[in-house]
């Protein structure tokens, strides 16, 4: 951590004549993944990374970013030069208003860091290989997927007087399992931020998705039409759970959400209730401070079924006349901006069983995995995603597999009509949910299943 | 050391190590940023990405290690955890190369002006233009970022090679709003090459032209129940063809999805029970080909990441199956070479099959002769929601901007997102007949793999007119 704060405290130093307020982050991470096919290890991999982000303002509102690696504080000197050459040059933000100057104390975290992640480097092919056997032993034929794990430290500091530091482990794993066929697989998933506590989630996201796999055995072409659906905790995140983080301003200015204009409404069922909670315990994004050094805080978005707050940092704050939720982040493809983004998405549990959501008299479909959601309009919720890997048809008490179907509707109709929850809440994050998502299976009211016409 | 000789360095490193094969790509990736939001500046960035990526071969077992900070230390550490992982895998079938690859040379991307030359002035002009293009629109967006990317490979087999690709990345959302409602449309405007190509391809028009489209087709576009009620005949441009091309015929193309590699991430393909150079998946008229050889495209590339010479492969020849796309690891496994499709999106990331160029071939009618043999039918210009199931089988395009086709004519009647929702071999067996107007109308970011790549593509195609397809889906 020394060699950190030593190289943000350097470029904020240096930086601090040269910009009205300057921003350093300096982040170590050791990333590994293993990825395996075929119940055998494809590749192993190592990423060691050492990175300076800064955030500049100059000249009142020109605003600039860089992110690169960084070895000294000769590195750092050049960066900032560059930076501030750069932002200098550009137009004055119609977007910035401004960043925390509040010095704050930050809320306590515990138990984000694995102190044996080191430990669990060594165990990790043995990992895979009980996973694979573990799949196979409950039906699978094939096993694939991919483990990731990653331990990484940071120290900020802001000109305007907050810093801060913290250290983090976490790992994700997604296994599916296949029979030799390609149409029955099941998936199962495990994440969370000590990988060596976790071996046994491990295993059983094994068995999930070979038992997945073994049920969806002999599965039919379904038949389109309107259907309730229950959405396993993994589908519901990305379909569902993707709503509470449009509580966003800057996505209402750029017309990408649904939810402008709409607080105070009644979105939901009044027994669903969203967080965006960076105080989660073992949340994947947990945090005690936000980009800018903002204190992380509990923002109820859904209370009751209600809108009730967009997640702001200072700027978006400032424009909508309120507080920063401390959602600021440093974030985006190739061009990153500092906008305002969710942290752990949680959802309320409910209290039904698993099996309680299943025992219907409606026709209804139960959705274990998904990928590949489109919209065609992001304003409106218009949308499909299509089914992946194992689907049941529930008909007369039993789970019928069926395939081959894409859900087609609209996500601010789906969310309307929730119809209950289960009790299984979990913590969702995956290929198809980049944030993190606690969330429960649920059960949603007339759903539009397509299918292919030739 | 500079980058060059560090990733000489990390070969002899792994060999001295015991890997059988030992590859180090060094990457100087330099991007420079700005964002718009409705015309008005949001931020600007700029993000030099340098780094070593080393791929190792171990007892059959496959390591990758890399890092950002050009030290020897680091590097000797990273590449020691990453053969020690490799040889833990204990792969009862181990991995092969193939037959060494020893190619030397330096190559890259054409680029009259180049992209580290442009100041930001002449980038926050071409904003100010492009960004007036889109006035009047409810919302809009407009990123741009000039990309340079500087590769030197080497490997302990005699291949090293270097080059340089220089992209202009642009991408836009658009909302246009009607009495109606609103419709969206994101804009990926991506060239490859050097700042000419702003003027070359007349960018600026171009973005006018398509928000005047958009503007339209949320004003007049009308659901027309009739196209649902029998199997009409499409006419799709040559966007819609370039879609089709890469999700229904070059994803399930990729030799590592055949094989089941990405089986858990990307999925795997419906080729994998078919026989190449035997099984028809659609008419004679479907020829679909890849070739990152084409100047002026994102796919551009003349050796891939793992040193290969690029070459043009037909996938799909006369609606016969008859090539995968493959890297040396798959070319082994299929009992055939490499055809160059490893790339890379950048050092931290492994080089995997992947896309460059994909096409349908020109066919020889025109435009007009593809329209006036269809008495009833769509005409589909442009595309938005889309999406394929992961064994992209199942496919579904939503069109953006279509116009109605009454006897042989192009109606001015514009039809509210039609939607063709059928299997890659439905679809392609329909096709019926391919315009001689080759264009590459879809540059695209590709998504693969995990972690992801992000990599930039073109696709296209001539017009494409199917026969008998089924609007809306079913339900």
């Amino acid at each position: 951590m020394g060699d950190l704060k030593e190289l943000a405290d350097y470029a904020v130093d240096y930086a601090k004549d040269k910009t009205d307020a300057i921003i350093a982050r300096c982040m170590k991470t050791s990333g590994s993944q293993i990825r395996f096919s075929h119940n055998a290890i494809d590749i192993s991999k190592r990423w060691e990374l050492l990175q300076i982000q800064l955030f500049a303002v100059v000249n009142g509102a020109k605003t600039g970013f860089t992110e690169r690696a960084v070895s000294s504080k000769d590195d750092v000197k050049s960066i900032v030069d560059d930076l501030v050459v750069f932002t200098q040059i550009l137009p004055d933000s119609q977007f910035f208003a401004g960043l925390e100057d509040k010095t704050q104390s930050y809320p306590e975290l515990k138990g984000q860091y694995d102190e044996k992640f080191d430990d669990f480097v060594e165990d990790a092919p043995h990992i895979i290989n009980a996973v694979a056997e573990e799949a196979v032993s409950a039906g699978a034929k094939r096993v694939a997927g991919a483990l990731r794990f990653d331990k990484s430290e940071f120290f900020f500091r802001s000109s305007l007087g907050p810093e801060g530091s913290g250290k983090r482990t976490f790992f994700d794993l997604n296994v599916r399992a296949l029979q030799e066929e390609l149409d029955y697989s099941g998936q199962g998933l495990s994440c969370g931020v000590k990988p060596s506590k976790s071996k046994d989630d491990m295993i059983a996201a094994g068995e999930k998705a070979g038992r997945f796999s073994k049920q969806a055995i002999g599965a039919v072409q379904g038949k389109p039409g309107i259907y309730d659906l229950v959405l396993s905790p993994a589908v519901g995140a990305n379909v569902i759970g993707s709503i509470p983080g449009l509580a966003n301003p800057f996505a209402i200015l750029i017309g990408q959400s649904p939810l402008g204009d709409k607080i105070g409404e009644q979105l939901a069922p009044d027994f669903v209730s969203v967080t965006d909670d960076p105080l989660f315990d073992g949340g994947l994004a947990s945090r005690r401070f936000d980009w800018e050094g903002t204190p992380s805080q509990k923002t109820k978005i859904f209370d009751e079924g209600v809108l009730k707050s967009y997640m702001h940092n200072t700027s978006t704050a400032k424009m909508f006349e309120t507080e920063s939720t401390g959602n600021s982040n440093l974030t985006g493809w190739q061009m990153k901006l500092l906008v305002p983004t969710p942290s752990n998405i949680v959802f309320s549990n409910g209290d039904h069983k698993v099996e309680e959501l299943l025992e219907v008299s409606r026709p209804t479909i139960y959705v274990t995995c998904n990928w590949y959601t489109r919209f065609q309009n992001s304003q409106t919720g218009d949308f499909s995603t299509i089914p992946r890997d194992a689907m049941f048809l529930i008909e007369k008490g039993e789970m019928k597999p069926i395939k081959n179907m894409r859900i087609s509707d609209n996500t601010m109709r789906m969310l309307s009509n929730i119809d209950a929850l289960g009790n299984d809440r979990t913590q969702i994050f995956w290929w198809e949910v980049r944030t993190p998502t606690i969330i429960p299976t649920m059960r949603i009211r007339d759903c539009k299943m397509t299918a292919a016409t030739q | 050391m500079d980058g060059k000789e560090l990733a000489e360095y990390c070969v002899d490193f792994g060999s001295k190590l015991g890997a059988r094969y030992v590859e180090a790509r060094y990457v100087n990736d330099i991007t420079r940023g700005l964002a718009y939001r409705n015309g008005q500046p949001v931020s600007g960035g700029y993000s030099p990405a340098t780094g070593i990526g080393v791929r190792v071969l171990v007892d059959g077992g496959l390591g990758f290690a890399s890092f950002d900070r050009l030290e020897k230390k680091l590097a000797e550490e990273t590449i020691s955890v990453a053969f020690k992982m490799a040889k833990n895998a204990k792969r009862k079938e181990p991995i092969d190369m193939g037959e060494p690859v020893s190619n030397e040379e330096k190559w890259q991307m054409k680029a009259k002006e180049s992209l580290k030359d442009v100041d930001m002035e002449t980038m926050m002009k071409l904003s100010d233009e492009v960004n007036k293009q889109m006035e009047g629109l409810a919302a809009f967006t407009f990123l741009i970022n000039p990309k340079v990317m500087d590769k030197f490979i080497v490997t302990n087999e005699g291949t090293k090679i270097e080059s340089q690709l220089s992209y202009i990345l642009m991408y836009s959302m658009l909302t246009a709003k009607a009495p109606g409602g609103s419709e969206q449309k994101y804009l990926d405007l991506t060239l490859a090459g050097g700042w000419e190509r702003i003027r070359d391809t007349k960018l600026v028009e171009r973005v006018g032209d398509e928000v005047e489209r958009l503007k339209t087709a949320a004003n007049e576009a009308v659901k027309i129940d009739d196209l649902l009620s029998k199997p009409i005949d499409m006419i799709v441009g040559p966007e819609v063809a370039g879609i089709i091309a890469h999700e229904n015929v070059g994803h399930p193309s990729e030799g590592d999805r055949i094989k089941g590699r990405e089986a858990a991430q990307a999925g795997e393909s419906f080729w994998r029970d078919l026989k190449i150079g035997e099984s028809r998946v659609g008419s004679d008229a479907v020829t679909v080909s890849e070739d990152p050889t084409i100047p002026n495209t994102s796919g551009f590339y003349l050796y891939d990441d793992e040193g290969v010479k690029a070459r043009k492969r037909v996938l799909i020849k006369n609606g016969i199956l008859n090539e995968p796309l493959l890297n040396r690891e798959f070319g082994t496994k299929f009992g055939m070479r490499s055809n160059a499709a490893a790339r890379s999106t950048g050092f931290n990331r492994e080089p995997i099959i992947r896309m460059a160029n994909t096409y349908f071939e020109a066919g020889d009618h025109s435009f007009e002769e593809l329209v006036e043999d269809v008495k009833y039918g769509v005409y589909m210009r442009g595309f938005k929601e889309w999406n394929i199931d992961d064994r992209r089988y199942q496919s579904k395009y939503t069109g953006s901007e279509a116009y109605l086709i009454k006897n042989g004519e192009i109606t001015d009647t514009m039809v509210k997102r039609p939607i063709m929702e059928t299997t890659s071999i439905g679809l392609l067996s329909a096709l019926d007949a391919v315009s001689k107007n080759l264009s590459f109308d879809f540059p695209g970011t590709c998504g693969k793999s995990d972690p992801s790549q992000g990599i930039p593509v073109y696709a296209g195609g001539g017009e494409l007119r199917f026969r008998d397809i089924r609007l809306g889906g079913v339900g």
